[in-house]
């Protein structure tokens, strides 16, 4: 059987270290020509915001790793179309983010979903 | 006992011993599983939970030494155990050869664990029939 993996993020970026480790693990599973996506969902969406300005508390953008993702093989990030909305202009113009209807049936279509 | 559909478990910690339940209850899983004729094919410690891998660990004589009882599972059952490297080299866990390498004056992780990359949590899933992940609390 075929892997495909879904990592889930579900927690601001910056406040701890679960997203870049989920996001790690990702671009491993990607490098090794996995099938890959990600969902932004809960905090976790804050991810998706343009404009983050993180270096006054030290920390490196995630937009940057956001950005490069599918260029590393993440065949999509995705977002519930509900919470895209509620993010509205904030969101990163500079992402292609794919919305679905539900997590729950995104979810279905993967053999391994990771949430750390 | 062998069981019917007898499964091959992936084990990912990320919660550290003394900050979450993760190592507890992935212990206590990991007992059920193989005494109900199940096996587990790997540990991966990941994030937080590498903290699991530290041989100085030493709590009060009257608290169960997670990290121990961890060590003495896996070498009872012949379990390969895997500590993630980046999670590792971030958080001060090292190896006497990562050790070496950084120049560092001690080490603190040996067998049965291994210090290695993504590679091995990427392989032991696809050679497992299911890989849970064991996680401390949100924060």
């Amino acid at each position: 059987m075929s892997r495909r993996y879904l990592f889930v993020i579900d927690r601001a970026p910056y406040g701890d270290w679960s997203g870049r480790e989920t996001l790690d693990m990702a671009l491993s599973a990607a490098a090794f020509d996995q099938s890959v996506a990600l969902l932004f969902t809960g905090q976790g969406v804050h991810w998706l915001r343009g404009d983050q300005q993180p270096k006054r508390i030290e920390q490196k953008t995630v937009s940057r790793n956001l950005s490069a993702a599918t260029i590393f093989g993440i065949e999509a990030l995705y977002v519930t179309q509900a919470e895209l909305d509620q993010l509205g202009s904030a969101v990163d113009p500079g992402l292609a983010l794919s919305a679905v209807d539900t997590a729950r049936d995104l979810e279905n279509q993967f053999t391994d979903v990771v949430r750390l | 006992m062998i069981a019917e559909d007898a499964a091959r478990f992936t084990l990912v910690i990320t919660g550290a011993p003394y900050a979450s339940q993760a190592p507890q209850t992935a212990l206590h899983f990991a007992r059920a599983a193989i005494s109900g004729g199940h096996t587990i094919a790997q540990v991966f410690l990941y994030g937080d939970g590498v903290h699991l891998a530290s041989n100085l660990t030493s709590p009060p004589s009257d608290e169960t030494d997670w990290p121990a009882e961890w060590r003495a599972f896996l070498n009872e059952h012949q379990i390969p155990a895997t500590c993630c490297i980046a999670s590792a080299l971030r958080r001060g866990l090292l190896d006497d050869s990562e050790a070496r390498r950084y120049e560092k004056p001690a080490s603190n992780v040996s067998a049965p664990y291994q210090v290695a990359g993504l590679g091995d949590w990427l392989a032991a899933t696809q050679d497992s029939t299911r890989t849970l992940y064991f996680n401390g609390g949100q924060s």
